[in-house]
């Protein structure tokens, strides 16, 4: 009786606090345009805007067990998109999202056909190439695309009635943009199809004997990593209102995994941590070395993998983890000193369980047999 | 033709005289170059608990891996009339056959619930039209297999990764059935386990087949605790049947059982 009334009331409590949490977001993320100068609430924007492409990745890499190096050609497909559209066709800038979302899903679904026979290694080879050989192909498609001059095309600006000014308005749209994308992402996952893509990644084998189809469900992955990455990349254009082929090299595409292995494989909020990390760090690394920033970021990257190896969401829960285990220890050794206390003493010293129950993201699998 | 000494004549004419459900005949399989089966022939009636026996490396986890279509067989697989070899996994999935693979393929970042319900991931799609119908019958599943494995109901919201082994095959059969299979194939449920555990286990299913008349072909080393649920029992000596019949006859036939399963099947104790 007492356990269930415990339960009820840490179910109570845990709700209370998710509660509170969200509503201390919610003000946090409503009111930081207010309060931030315009470059800030840009960098804001800018991180806001990677993590719907991270929460794309995250759908691949973190839940599907695959992985994807190419994931920069997909956000260039979105961000061309939307710019060809707003150039040549003078479409408002909503019309381009979802052309923008469907294209890359469609895209995705195509390019997803290699990862049905290669894994590991070999699809990150596959899909680097998609990086690699996106630029080039865009400057040479110079009558839609600018060539290397790239598009420059018109950002949001505020209505009237809204007041905003024309920071804190991308702002909201990019955030409306990015809750609606996270949502998504999070739903995906609880659904069928969520479920069918984490059985696949956990036992590839025996997801297949209780009758889940691997092609689809990889290929699908793949297509729904690449619809994120598009919108990420539509609404890229958005904000900066410029697209050129040197804006997508490859790097964009190691950025994006660094960013979200550093943010937190298999985590819901580990794509905006990642995406935070992947703004920041590097002005960070900036003021540090003025020389070498590459060498700064990367190193940073090196000492987070250090310390918090499942990525930067699952380091809260490794603090805590080590801080109640290190708490029953000092408590259980207490106990051992006092005599006639052994009933009383905690049986276990640590339950090492919390620690590592932590989100992991498996790492692209190879076959045993 | 004179039939194989596998399936001698006594056999076949003995009760269960009912059409042949699953049919193997002349089932070769094999890893590349290693060929593991070399022509087996057998049958099982519908309803019926067959147990496979035999040595290690005698073919017995090929046999339902080519049932399944995990691996690739040449011959003929027939169930209930439809040919098994030659369809992938999901289609063999489809056709009501449902695998417990070895060494239990839970899916241990899944909750016990969640494991249970892709187990009917192919009833579930979102655009049948009978989905409400058929949502509310996995509802009923669940509260079925929770009925013959109580454990699992404790612990429902629980990561499978966090169940001991003898919980985690029970999941495993649980997540099998909520197939609604009309075959079921379990390879080793009582690899690793605590005899008691593996016991319990099999009481379970000689229940699950005799309410749900589910058709089990079970693969076990433990040839004593398979002959006690099964009704018929074939062994299998690298890569071909060598004995064949009613579990009783196999449990009686001491000699030779010692001979192929090493152990003595006739001595209480198990192997």
């Amino acid at each position: 009786m007492s356990t269930i009334t415990a339960t009820l009331d840490t179910d109570r409590a845990r709700r209370l606090r998710l509660a509170l949490t969200a509503l201390l977001a919610a003000v946090v993320t409503v009111g930081a345009p207010f309060y931030f100068a315009p470059f800030q609430v840009f960098q804001l924007t800018m991180v806001l805007l990677y993590a719907v492409a991270l929460a794309g990745l995250n759908l691949l890499v973190g839940f599907g067990g695959q992985i994807s190096l190419g994931h920069g050609a997909f956000f260039a497909a979105g961000a061309y998109t939307a710019a060809v559209m707003l150039d040549r066709y003078d479409t408002g800038h909503l019309a381009t999202l979802p052309v923008a979302a469907v294209g890359c899903f469609l895209l995705g679904l195509g390019f997803g056909v290699p990862a049905l026979r290669l894994r590991g290694l070999y699809l990150a080879l596959v899909t680097l190439s998609f990086a690699v050989f996106l630029p080039p192909l865009l400057k040479r498609l110079e009558p839609v695309t600018g060539g290397s001059m790239g598009l420059t095309v018109d950002k949001l600006q505020p209505p009237a009635w809204s007041g905003l000014a024309e920071d804190q308005w991308t702002y909201f749209v990019v955030l409306a943009v990015t809750a609606v994308a996270l949502l998504l992402a999070r739903n995906l996952l609880r659904s069928r199809v969520g479920r069918a893509l984490l059985a696949v990644r956990d036992n590839e084998s025996a997801a297949e004997v209780m009758g889940v189809r691997l092609s689809l469900h990889k290929t699908l992955a793949f297509a729904w990593s690449a619809l994120f990455a598009g919108v990420s990349g539509c609404v890229y254009t958005w904000v900066i209102g410029f697209v050129s082929p040197d804006s997508f090299s490859f790097v964009l595409s190691i950025t994006l995994l660094a960013g979200l292995v550093v943010g937190g494989l298999a985590s819901l909020y580990g794509p905006l941590l990642g995406a935070a990390f992947v703004m920041y760090v590097p002005s960070v690394a900036q003021d540090i070395s003025e020389a070498a920033p590459g060498v700064v970021f990367g190193l940073l990257i090196i000492a987070v993998m250090f310390v918090a190896p499942t990525g930067l969401a699952g380091l809260a829960g490794r603090v805590r983890g080590a801080a109640v285990s290190r708490l029953t220890r000092t408590t259980s050794a207490a106990g051992d000193r006092t005599p006639g206390s052994e009933p009383s003493a905690p049986p276990t010293p640590a339950d090492p369980a919390p620690v590592d129950a932590e989100p992991v993201g498996a790492p692209p699998r190879t076959e045993k047999e | 033709m004179t039939e194989p000494v596998t399936d001698s004549t006594e056999t076949t004419g003995r009760a269960n005289a009912e059409p042949h459900f699953l049919k193997v005949a002349g089932l070769h399989a094999g890893y590349g170059q290693a060929r593991v089966l070399q022509g087996l022939d057998f049958s099982v009636a519908r309803g019926e608990v067959c147990a496979i026996l035999g040595p290690n490396g005698a073919g017995k986890t090929t046999t339902l891996r080519a049932l399944c279509g995990m691996v690739r067989g040449r011959g003929s697989v027939t169930l209930n009339g439809t040919e098994l070899l030659g369809r992938s996994p999901e289609q063999t999935a489809r056709l009501g056959v449902a695998h417990v693979p070895e060494g239990r393929g839970t899916f241990n970042d899944l909750t016990v619930e969640e494991n249970l319900r892709i187990g009917a991931h192919l009833r579930t799609g979102r655009w049948r039209r009978d989905g409400r119908a058929e949502r509310a019958a996995v509802a009923a599943d669940l509260e079925r297999i929770y009925g013959y494995f109580p454990k699992l109901r404790q612990r429902s919201r629980q990561d499978a990764g966090s169940l001991s082994g003898g919980e985690q095959q029970m999941l495993a059969i649980g997540r099998a059935l909520m197939l609604r299979p009309s075959l079921l194939l379990l390879d080793e449920p009582s690899l690793g386990l605590a005899p008691l555990v593996t016991r319990e286990l099999f009481e379970i299913v000689r229940a699950v087949n005799e309410e749900e008349r589910t058709t089990v072909v079970v693969v076990e080393q433990n040839a004593q605790l398979a002959l006690d649920v099964a009704h018929r029992a074939h062994v299998l000596e690298a890569g071909r049947l060598v004995l064949s019949g009613p579990s009783q006859e196999i449990r009686e036939d001491g000699q030779v059982a010692e001979v192929y399963l090493g152990v003595s099947v006739r001595s209480g104790k198990g192997g």
